[in-house]
């Protein structure tokens, strides 16, 4: 087992973490699966409006891609097809009702041995949790041609308030193992499973994986940090990803023969005054996992973390790839002199206020910027909360300059936005450096 | 408070458009500074560190206040005025209007660029405004300050693109301008102290001047290591008292504002480079040669430099390894140009905007040897 004690990085003192209790969730009314959450996605609608549905029924696949398919998470009818701007689809919401599911071929652990690669993408491919299989660079759904030099796993729960794997995974160890074996066909190389000291005996018996022990602040939970310290990225090298929970998700289709919708989430944050851990279903509406009523003007859902997560509300429906909801408190206006302020409650990783005193105390931050944008000033700060060879601010001008050449010398193969969001988060300029690498990211898919 | 913030939202959508458009970059300034902006995050991260631009700036400012107090006592207490609260209101009186002008005439001009490039007056002029006065001798003309902060804001910094993009620090290259514009007030015997017909030469200009050992040079002016540490000796009002720099650079290293990277280069730069000197030629050399290296942390600019103008992030090498060489490069440059340039000899000014120059070139060879580990990976 590989140690990486990591240095560099911040753990935001939050307000909001979910208790280790699980309940169920109150309600089962609505359902989403949507394509905005699979960055570049162009769907092929397979069902409209009023469509009766089991759960594994095909929603949708990808018109460039049409083998890689999207399923129901659960039985009834379709309510709604939800077109944006463009009329680009954004969700299927599908109204449950009864759990009538399509059937497939079960497997046991012996069978899912001796398949083929193609047979193991096949199987897969048709589950529908094809996309739950990501890939870096570039952070999007695995390529089905390609064949990655390693799949990594990564349960180290650094992420501000994250819902903890062992909890996600309770009693899924042996589905969870099943999913590794399948998993292992797919790549001649290494799968990479990484935990941090309260996950490694959750995970300590799990065969046909190299187990990573990860210590330190956030972003230490990242797979693109992990992977960095395993084993580099350099084109045209592939790395796949995918969380643990679906890794049991998969295992879970081959041993039930059924498309898995439950889901357990975790419900953070500093406005929800009960939080705990509720099993779902897999798209849940917010207010079917929540039981007390959110005031969305007050009130800031996100689907995810407060890092990374997505802007949501209570009638929102919680992402793909997200397995918990953060409420935080949104703006509340204007304050008088807040640049003059001592600061005993301000968040903040800087040593310029108050309650740098006190860096145990967790505090409630709302959704203010606290700042204007500015050009980019400081220096040497955002590699603290960096801890990558990579030099942030530079391949940040590079991608903003759409110098191809320098971003690829700088690490833009390295990267994904979640990487950078503490150098968003610190930053005296308010620089979205999310933005950019994703801008960066797009840049190099267009032009490589 | 709530008829007040009424009040800035009407004048702003007033503001925004119509003939005061040219005041809206100024009336921004001014409104988010009386109450925080208000934005909130629309994507992620949703919530954001506390820090801004105005906090980071006004921590510069709150660092340069020791400076203000000493430095204003020490105007009035060259010029002979008695007793503390005295001297140093008559240094105050002084100081005063060359940071209003400063300001003034600086901030008239970031509002005509940010009428341009449509955005507000950014906080980088406000530390800009204070830093240039302290390094001006009390005796400056107005006129001259007025047309320094004019070049050192438009060409200095606006021409490259505003805060952010200046090559040079801004304050230190208004005052290059004046150094080489109008000598005469800004350098000599006779501008350091405050009161007509009255000449007094500085530390630095005393010891340039002798042949003998510098220590015994410095002893027979009347300068002593206590009194130059403390700042009552002639020179730049915010220069002199060391004691109260390094209080400054105290509050810039607690808060994380200024980098103790760069402090300590330029330290160890200029430490090393005097002890070379001295070591070379001490003994055969009067003059600067011989001077012990301590006394040169404490001579002239070089502690206010190496505090407040190296660490300008903007002129200064962005990455961490580049920013040892970068004050590694001024301290050396700064005894050079002291030691072997009879025509300066003050250093840290040219030292400075010399490191500043080179920096961008610095950080390239830093950028360069993170590309090559990348590519040599693995191998």
């Amino acid at each position: 087992m590989g140690v990486f004690k990591l240095k560099k990085g911040y753990d935001i003192p939050l307000q909001g973490s979910a208790e280790r209790r699980v309940e169920k969730a109150p309600k089962t009314t609505a359902v989403a699966v949507q394509p905005i959450d699979f960055r570049g996605l162009r769907p092929a609608m397979k069902v409209e409006a009023g469509d009766k549905v089991s759960r594994g029924s095909i929603l949708f696949v990808d018109k460039q891609k049409p083998e890689i398919l999207f399923r129901s998470p659960a039985a009834g009818t379709v309510r709604e097809v939800v077109r944006g701007e463009r009329r680009v689809i954004q969700r299927v919401i599908i109204d449950v009702a009864g759990d009538t599911a399509e059937k497939f071929d079960s497997y046991t652990a012996d069978q899912v041995n001796a398949f083929s690669t193609s047979q193991a993408k096949e199987l897969l491919l048709n589950s529908g949790l094809w996309p739950a299989i990501r890939q870096r660079p570039f952070s999007k759904i695995a390529d089905v041609e390609a064949s990655p030099k390693a799949i990594i796993i990564s349960a180290v729960d650094s992420a501000p308030l994250q819902a903890e794997s062992d909890i996600l995974l309770d009693g899924q160890e042996k589905t969870f193992q099943l999913g590794i074996q399948l998993l292992s066909k797919l790549t001649e190389g290494k799968i990479h499973l990484s935990v941090s000291e309260k996950t490694k005996a959750f995970f300590s018996n799990i065969s046909g994986v190299e187990l990573h022990e990860f210590s330190g602040p956030h972003p230490a939970g990242n797979v693109g940090v992990q992977i960095h310290h395993i084993d580099r990225i350099q084109a045209p090298e592939k790395v796949w990803y995918l969380s643990p929970r679906h890794v049991s998700q998969l295992g879970s289709f081959l041993s039930t023969g059924e498309y898995p919708g439950s889901k357990t989430y975790a419900l953070t944050g500093s406005e929800l005054e009960k939080r705990y851990y509720v099993i779902g279903t897999e798209g849940a509406l917010v207010s079917d996992l929540v039981s007390t009523t959110l005031q969305n003007n007050t009130q800031r859902v996100i689907s995810g973390n407060v890092l990374t997560g997505a802007k949501s509300s209570s009638l929102g429906f919680v992402g793909f790839y997200d397995d918990m909801i953060t409420v935080v408190p949104e703006l509340e206006g204007r304050r008088f002199f807040g640049w003059l302020r001592l600061g005993l409650q301000a968040n903040s990783f800087w040593p310029m206020f108050l309650s740098k005193l006190t860096p145990k105390k967790k505090l409630a931050p709302t959704t203010d910027m606290n700042g204007e944008e500015r050009a980019f000033v400081s220096t040497g700060e955002y590699e603290k909360v960096l801890p990558m060879d990579v030099l942030p601010v530079h391949l940040c001008k590079a991608i903003l300059v759409e110098d191809i050449e320098l971003m690829e010398q700088l690490g833009i193969y390295e990267v994904a936005a979640e990487d950078l969001a503490l150098c968003s988060y610190i930053c005296p300029s308010k620089i979205e450096f999310g933005d950019i690498i994703q801008k960066g990211i797009e840049t190099m898919e267009k032009e490589g | 408070m709530k008829s007040l913030l009424q009040f800035l939202a009407n004048l702003d959508v007033k503001l925004k458009e119509g003939p005061f458009k040219i005041v809206h970059p100024m009336f921004g300034a001014i409104n988010t500074m009386l109450f925080t902006p208000g934005h909130g995050t629309t994507t992620g991260p949703h919530i954001r560190d506390s820090i801004d631009m105005k906090r980071f700036m006004g921590i510069v400012i709150f660092a340069l206040v020791p400076s203000i107090l000493v430095g204003s006592y020490n105007v009035g207490a060259q010029a002979g005025v008695e007793g503390l609260f005295a001297a140093f209101m008559f240094g105050f009186i002084k100081l005063l209007p060359i940071i209003v002008v400063t300001y003034a005439v600086g901030l008239g001009w970031e509002m005509i660029f940010g009428h341009i490039n449509g955005h507000d007056i950014h906080e980088g002029f406000l530390v800009t405004g204070i830093l240039l006065p302290l390094t001006l001798p009390p005796t400056i003309p107005l006129w001259q300050v007025a047309v320094a902060v004019s070049f050192g804001t438009v060409i200095g910094k606006e021409v490259f693109g505003g805060t952010g993009m200046n090559l040079l620090n801004p304050a230190l290259t208004a005052r290059a301008f004046l150094f080489f514009t109008y000598p005469g007030n800004i350098s000599g015997d006779s501008v350091w102290v405050a009161l007509d017909g009255f000449t007094g030469a500085t530390p630095l200009a005393a010891v340039a001047a002798s042949t003998g050992p510098a220590v015994e040079a410095l002893n027979s002016a009347g300068f002593s290591v206590s009194n130059m540490f403390f700042g009552f000796v002639p020179g730049s009002i915010g220069e002199t008292s060391t004691i109260a720099i390094l209080i400054g650079a105290a509050i810039l290293l607690i808060t994380g504002v200024g980098s103790w990277r760069i402090m300590l280069a330029t330290v160890i730069g200029a430490y090393g480079m005097a002890l070379i000197v001295q070591f070379f030629g001490g003994d055969v050399a009067g003059g600067m040669r011989s001077l012990p290296a301590h006394y040169h942390l404490m001579m002239g600019g070089f502690m206010f430099g190496a505090v407040f103008m190296t660490t300008d992030p903007v002129s200064a090498a962005g990455t961490n390894a580049g920013k040892w060489v970068y004050g590694i490069l001024i301290g050396v440059m700064v005894i050079l140009i002291r030691v072997f340039n009879p025509a300066y000899p003050e250093g840290m000014m040219l030292a400075i905007l010399f490191g500043n120059v080179f920096s961008p070139l610095i950080d390239h060879f830093v950028v360069q040897a993170n590309i090559k580990r990348r590519l040599n990976y693995g191998k």
